[in-house]
């Protein structure tokens, strides 16, 4: 069958027109825009061709018309593709053809009269019912029973999920062992490793509740709010700077940081977290809250300078809220609709744009706010002095620079010129090398001034329209932008191709059409005036009745419990995302999550008592692993990697390292040396050089504390599958890749941490054998088999006497940082030795300090920081 | 071997492994851990070119000043150069500007007779393996964002760079080297490491920075006061303990791959060293990289060059050598003069060696700036330091080595230089070209992410057949 007729595969009901246009939608649309419109229509029109629009495509080219409707024999278009004339397209010979099915496609479409159809056309026929599931009302559904053994339901959640299971012919297995579960739910909950008291207390809990009770004390720990803050700042990107050329600091982001956190430790209703980050400042002027959480509006890359359009750079962030609101809570990809009807998803690009003018009012503002009592001012002192101390030096630098030009420009113009020379006159008499370093110090002391706001009471977010005293574009481009800029012009257009120079049909501030279409929930009334805009939508987004926002966050908060979520990529409920594996629990935590006032506790809660998070990864019947694989029905639970960050925090809390300081301007943690040394570009100089935090309790600090600078991550937490920091994260990668084995086998920190875990154990540990036991209670929870301990005892025995012939090298002297770039004034390479911090660097104990014994304990110790048992949560 | 074979597996749970046996040796897991994740495979297409160097000219380096010249800016020279505003302009484009001729001199070089520079004496030598392309034209004036487009494909930066798409289309043919290699200037470039993200690509695929100080990858070595034989004995004991773990966990099957990445990391870190060694090199090969010769610059791009050719006959995919400092605003005659200077011994030389040893017939290489420059400039260097400020519109670019056309000129530029108007072609056609070269089809090499099966070219391009042999 040389022509598969796809028409009559379509329900008769249909009519011919609109099966036509489903047609063109699903499949002639597609290969158009792939193989065709790259030269014909898009960017192209080469031999005047143009297949964007129906009416071009019958006008046609310098051939004639492309499609003649109802007659594929005479349509160029088909000749074309089907190579029977001179000419073949797509071009590149044989290979390139169409696939026969392709072909006949096109064919089928234009004898049915080749229908061009409109993004609203679309919207009342283009979509199958299973792929529009999210935009469906949440339905309310009980619990399952049939099928059902009711001494084995712990919540609600083991209803529905006994019920798939035995629909698929499966058993659940057994319940974890208590060591198991508390490191399971600690890590989960917290981030970090239980201790060895706490694991101890939980053993000896017979009672009934033992396991509820750990659970309670997890939740109510500040440590919690930690954890699942970390898990938010990766779909929001968070970043403390704006990425780019001189990915300057973001002074004040990390109040927005602390928000989060503080957000989830107060069990803050759901709801009310969206109406603060979308529209905070409308709704609660008056709440601090309410200004630092919109911050999350300014949480993409962004950055303008001379280089920059200004037009652009706004559209940059016009783009990218938008793109971002959608993904973080509706869980849609809204972004493919900015240069085209979305392909998969009942999203025209008219909503694409109505969505973005919503935010067409939106000025950034650093905006004056006094420090609440709930935050953290931790570590102001020390890096208010530190950086003072950077910027006195590099000024001493300048003035020196500029003792040496007005001399020299008293020698050429005389004495009166050379005082009143302003800096662009002076910069004429310095040399290559010295003009060089002019530029680079006060390039970096733009960076030190932008930095120390950072302790300024300010609120890194957003208003409506400019407000005068607090207009923010960040540092260097400022007047540039707010030329370009004006914040009176709110209205919005499409943008052709998604183009900013070719602004298309008006639209008005909106939602996403197709919510009402398909669920019922009336679209918002956004007003057209400055103020209110995004209270509205943020109104819209954080009600009950919206179908997709409860639905997104309950299915991310199952995803980080289980490692998978229910509907498989938490950032996409559209057709391209994975269905969901168990749609009625899905609906059901969703109405579960409204009726608890948008609790996220409470969805915790009945996540984690359920007999289903309690399972072994191990299940007695060993077909299982055959019939499901990859544990999509949940009869077992599923091991994982630590993240990134956990496993930093892990070897900090069982090294005793960890600090307990909380909250406030980000610090900065020990890194590989050779990546903090590493010179690295701003703007065609040097940016300063990475110096870590003096005191041990500042770069020390559970990892979301650490400075998150978009051009240079922690390369531990980088190879350990860190989150992306310009795009939303939607789940962590966990690949094996073998830099990860260097950064935990060979890295200065893994073995200074390894160290200090041996000094700990000597501390708290007599004998040897305790010392060891001590230590695989610490990194394992549970004590060494007698094997492990014979062994582990003649390692360490081993290593003593080795360290006991062979003393360590002193610990190197600090060397100056120099750095070296190429010189655009001179084409020349051109060097400098950064300025460093004065304070005293408070160091990490060195093997040359320590004893046999303690050196000894740390082979032991590096060994179980790399073992697979701590690295893997069961 | 290709798929997983559950006997061995299944003989790695049944093995009591005793001490050192896990971490240190190989059986099986590796293939199971990596089969088509970095294993060589065949592209989508017959290509010549099985690899790719990739050298970025990073800065912007003046095509007027290199190989197109414009004998009208010497006329035209310090006239205002008068044109249209628009609101679409960035502050740097804006004030008065002036035309400014170049001050270089040029002389013909190859069969095709083309000008180059005249301090380009060894690259000129290759004229004739090279085909320079004059029609490509970036969309950014910004560098990082720029950068971020010629690498990545997206101007706004987060997706995978050119050589992590060649990792993922055709795999290394060294498992125990990085497939994408990026040896960088001392300091990174703007946009910093994004410039060779695997975005949203599978972790393996990242592009692998060697540092030419300190150690060449992060952490290969332990610190210094660690013996090698404490180093043995502690994976000793690591196996031993990762054994055990695995023996009452055989529901978990990544712990073969995690202990199996030890040992790869251990295989890299003894070939490392010799594939980096550029000593071992005859005096000779060096000083035509003009390494140990007076030109400090020379010699360190030339040890970068050298090393990008060890490195691909090593099996290793793609190469990128960076080379900043091309941002010449003002003063053009001495900073890109000196560029010029340092670059000509190390590139011309790395044609040469390539071509000697026969790998330029299947090794892609490809030169080019993120944007080109302007005809024109504003008073900032004034009448004394004529520069050229950034051009998206014009660029300088060559290519050579296998499946391209030789010894040509592609495309043209207007009479002063300011925006390609003969084959020309944006970035995302030069991306399907260059995977074209490669053997991979941009439409074919897509992965599924943020919703939608993603390329390159970002939603496709046309080949620019004219670059083709």
């Amino acid at each position: 069958m040389r022509r598969l007729c796809f028409l009559v595969l379509l329900p008769l009901a249909l009519q011919a027109q609109t099966a036509a246009e489903r047609l063109f939608v699903d499949t002639v649309q597609p290969l158009l825009k792939q193989q065709c419109l790259g030269c014909h229509g898009e960017g192209y029109t080469f031999a005047d061709l143009d297949l964007t629009s129906r009416e071009n495509a019958l006008r046609g080219g310098k051939r004639g018309p492309a499609i003649v409707p109802g007659d594929p024999d005479a349509s160029l278009l088909v000749q074309a593709v089907e190579f029977s004339g001179d000419l073949k397209m797509p071009p590149g010979g044989a290979d390139k053809q169409l696939a026969a099915v392709a072909i006949s496609a096109v064919r089928d479409w234009i004898a049915a009269g080749a229908p061009y159809a409109s993004g609203e056309r679309q919207q009342t026929w283009d979509y199958v019912e299973e792929d529009l599931w999210a935009f469906r009302p949440v339905r309310r559904v009980a619990p399952p029973s049939e099928n059902v053994d009711p001494s084995a339901v712990q919540t609600p959640v083991d209803n529905f999920i006994l019920s798939t299971l035995a629909e698929h012919d499966l058993a659940p297995g057994p319940r974890a062992d208590k060591t198991t579960l508390i490191r399971r739910i600690t890590y989960d909950l917290t981030g970090l490793p239980p201790t060895p008291h706490g694991v101890a207390a939980f053993l000896a809990d017979d009672s009934h509740g033992a396991y509820k009770k750990v659970v309670e004390r997890l939740l109510d720990s500040p440590a919690y709010g930690e954890r699942w803050g970390r898990h938010w700042l990766d779909v929001v990107r968070y970043a403390d700077t704006g990425g780019y050329s001189n990915d300057f600091e973001r002074p004040n982001a990390w109040r927005y940081r602390d928000y989060v956190i503080r957000s989830f430790n107060e069990d803050k209703p759901y709801d009310r977290f969206i109406l603060e980050q979308v529209a905070g400042d409308e709704l609660w002027p008056a709440s601090p809250d309410g200004a630092i959480a919109t911050g999350f509006l300014r949480t993409g890359p962004w950055e303008h300078t001379g280089m920059s359009v200004a037009a652009e750079t706004r559209q940059m962030f016009l783009d990218d809220v938008a793109h971002s609101v959608g993904t973080a809570f509706l869980g849609l990809t809204v972004g493919c609709a900015r240069c085209h009807d979305h392909k998969f998803d009942p999203i025209p690009t008219k909503d694409y744009y109505s969505l973005q003018a919503v935010f067409a009012s939106t000025a950034f503002a650093r905006r004056p706010l006094a420090f609440a009592a709930q935050e953290s001012l931790a570590g102001f002192d020390s890096g208010k002095a530190r950086l003072a101390a950077l910027i006195a030096q590099l000024e001493q630098r300048v003035d020196a620079l500029h003792d040496v030009a007005r001399q020299r420009a008293a020698k050429d113009k005389g004495a009166a010129y050379a005082a009143r020379a302003r800096t662009g006159e002076l910069q004429r008499y310095l040399a290559g090398d010295e003009a060089e370093t002019l530029k680079l110090v006060r390039k970096q002391l733009s960076m030190h001034e932008e930095s120390v706001q950072r302790y300024d009471p300010l609120a890194f977010t957003v208003s409506s329209g400019l407000v005068d005293d607090w207009n923010d574009i960040g540092p260097g481009g400022a007047a540039s932008y707010l030329k370009g800029v004006d914040y009176r012009e709110i209205e919005t257009h499409v943008l052709v191709g998604g183009d900013v120079q070719a602004p298309g049909d008006r639209v008005e501030p909106g939602a996403l059409s197709a919510v009402e279409h398909y669920s019922g929930y009336p679209s918002p009334q956004i007003p057209s005036d400055i103020e209110g805009r995004r209270a509205a939508l943020a109104k819209w987004i954080a009600n009950p009745q919206n179908p997709l926002t409860a639905r997104v966050m309950v299915n991310r908060i199952w995803q980080y419990h289980f490692g998978r979520a229910l509907a498989d990529n938490a950032n996409n409920m559209g057709k391209m995302g994975k269905k969901p594996s168990h749609p009625e629990l899905l609906d059901w935590l969703a109405g579960f999550f409204i009726d608890q006032n948008w609790s996220v506790k409470a969805v915790h809660r009945v996540i984690v008592l359920s007999e289903a998070y309690q399972r072994s990864t191990q299940h007695p019947d060993r077909q299982v692993q055959e019939k499901d694989p990859t544990n999509l029905y949940l009869g077992r639970f599923s091991p994982r990697r630590l993240e990134a960050e956990e496993l930093r925090d892990a070897i900090l809390a069982v090294s005793g390292e960890l600090s307990p300081l909380r909250g406030g301007p980000g610090t900065y943690p020990q890194i590989n040396s050779d990546v903090a040394r590493q010179p690295r570009h701003a703007m065609g100089t040097l940016r300063p050089a990475y110096q870590p935090s003096p005191a041990k309790a500042d770069r020390n600090r559970r990892s979301i504390y650490s400075f998150q600078q978009r051009s240079l991550i922690d390369p531990l937490i980088e190879s350990f599958n860190g989150a992306t920091v310009d795009l939303s994260c939607e789940r962590r990668e966990s690949s094996t890749v073998p830099t990860q084995a260097f950064a935990l086998l060979n890295s200065e920190f893994s073995h200074d941490m390894a160290l200090a875990m041996a000094a700990r154990l000597e501390r708290q540990a007599d004998t040897a054998d305790a010392q060891i036991e001590l230590a695989f209670r610490l990194a394992f929870n549970r004590a060494p088999t007698p094997d492990e301990l014979s062994a582990a005892s003649a390692h360490v025995a081993r290593m003593q006497a080795r360290h006991e012939q062979h003393s360590a090298a002193p610990r190197p002297a600090d060397e100056p940082v120099i750095h070296e770039i190429s010189s655009e004034l001179t084409g020349e390479s051109y060097s400098f030795q950064q300025v460093e911090s004065t304070v005293e660097y408070e160091q990490n104990l060195h093997p040359s300090e320590a004893s046999p014994h303690t050196r000894a304990l740390a082979a032991l110790t590096l060994a179980l920081l790399n073992a697979n048992e701590f690295v893997y949560v069961y | 071997m290709l798929t997983a074979s559950p006997s061995r597996r299944d003989l790695l749970y049944g093995l009591g492994m005793g001490l050192g046996t896990a971490a240190l040796t190989a059986i099986g897991a590796e293939e199971q851990a990596r089969a088509g994740v970095l294993s060589a495979k065949p592209g989508h297409l017959e290509a010549k070119a099985k690899r790719c160097i990739f050298l970025l000219m990073e800065g912007g380096p003046s095509h007027i000043d290199t190989f197109d010249p414009k004998p009208r800016l010497n006329d035209l020279h310090m006239t205002e150069f008068a044109k249209e505003r628009t609101k679409f302009e960035a502050s740097m484009n804006t004030g008065k500007r002036y035309f400014v001729r170049s001050p270089f001199d040029f002389h013909h070089a190859g069969k095709s007779g083309i000008e180059i520079n005249s301090l380009f004496e060894s690259f000129s030598n290759c004229a004739d393996d090279v085909c320079f392309y004059r029609g490509l034209q970036a969309q950014s004036v910004n560098h990082p964002t720029a950068l971020y487009h010629l690498n990545s494909g997206n101007r706004f930066g987060g997706d995978p760079a050119i050589g992590s798409w060649v990792s993922y289309g055709l795999g290394t043919e060294n498992e125990n080297l990085p497939s994408f290699v990026v040896l960088p200037d001392l300091a990174y470039p703007q946009g910093g490491a994004a410039n060779w993200s695997n975005g949203f690509l599978p972790a393996y695929y990242q592009g692998t920075p060697l540092r030419s100080q300190g150690a060449p990858v992060l952490d290969m070595n332990p610190p210094a006061y660690v013996a090698l034989e404490e180093q043995r004995a502690n994976l000793d004991f690591l196996g031993a303990l990762n054994s055990g773990h695995q023996q009452r966990h055989p529901e978990h099957d990544e712990l073969a791959a995690r202990i199996e990445s030890y040992e790869l990391a251990f295989r890299m870190q003894s070939e490392m060293p010799e594939a980096i060694d550029i000593d071992s090199e005859p005096e000779a090969t060096k000083a035509l990289y003009g390494i140990g010769g007076l030109n400090k610059d020379a010699d360190a791009i030339g040890r970068r060059c050298l090393l990008a050719r060890r490195l691909i006959e090593r099996g290793v995919r793609f190469v990128q050598v960076i080379v900043g400092g091309w941002d010449s605003h003002d003063y053009i005659e001495r900073a890109h003069g000196a560029r010029i200077r340092a670059v000509d011994k190390p590139i011309g030389a790395l044609l040469k060696d390539l071509k000697r040893t026969g790998l330029l017939d299947d090794t892609l290489v490809v030169c080019s700036g993120e944007f080109g420059r302007s005809p024109d400039n504003g008073i900032r260097g004034g009448d004394k330091a004529w520069g050229r400020d950034h051009n998206a519109t014009a660029m300088a670019c060559w290519l050579a080595g296998g499946g391209v056309r030789a010894g040509e000129i592609v495309g043209a530029t207007d009479e002063t230089g300011r925006e390609a108007v003969e084959i020309a072609h944006p970035i995302n056609d030069f991306h399907v070209t260059l995977l074209h070269l490669l053997g991979l089809d941009d439409s074919r090499l897509t992965y599924f992410a943020q919703g939608r099966n993603k390329q390159l070219s970002q939603t496709g391009g046309e080949l620019i057949r004219e670059l083709l042999a």
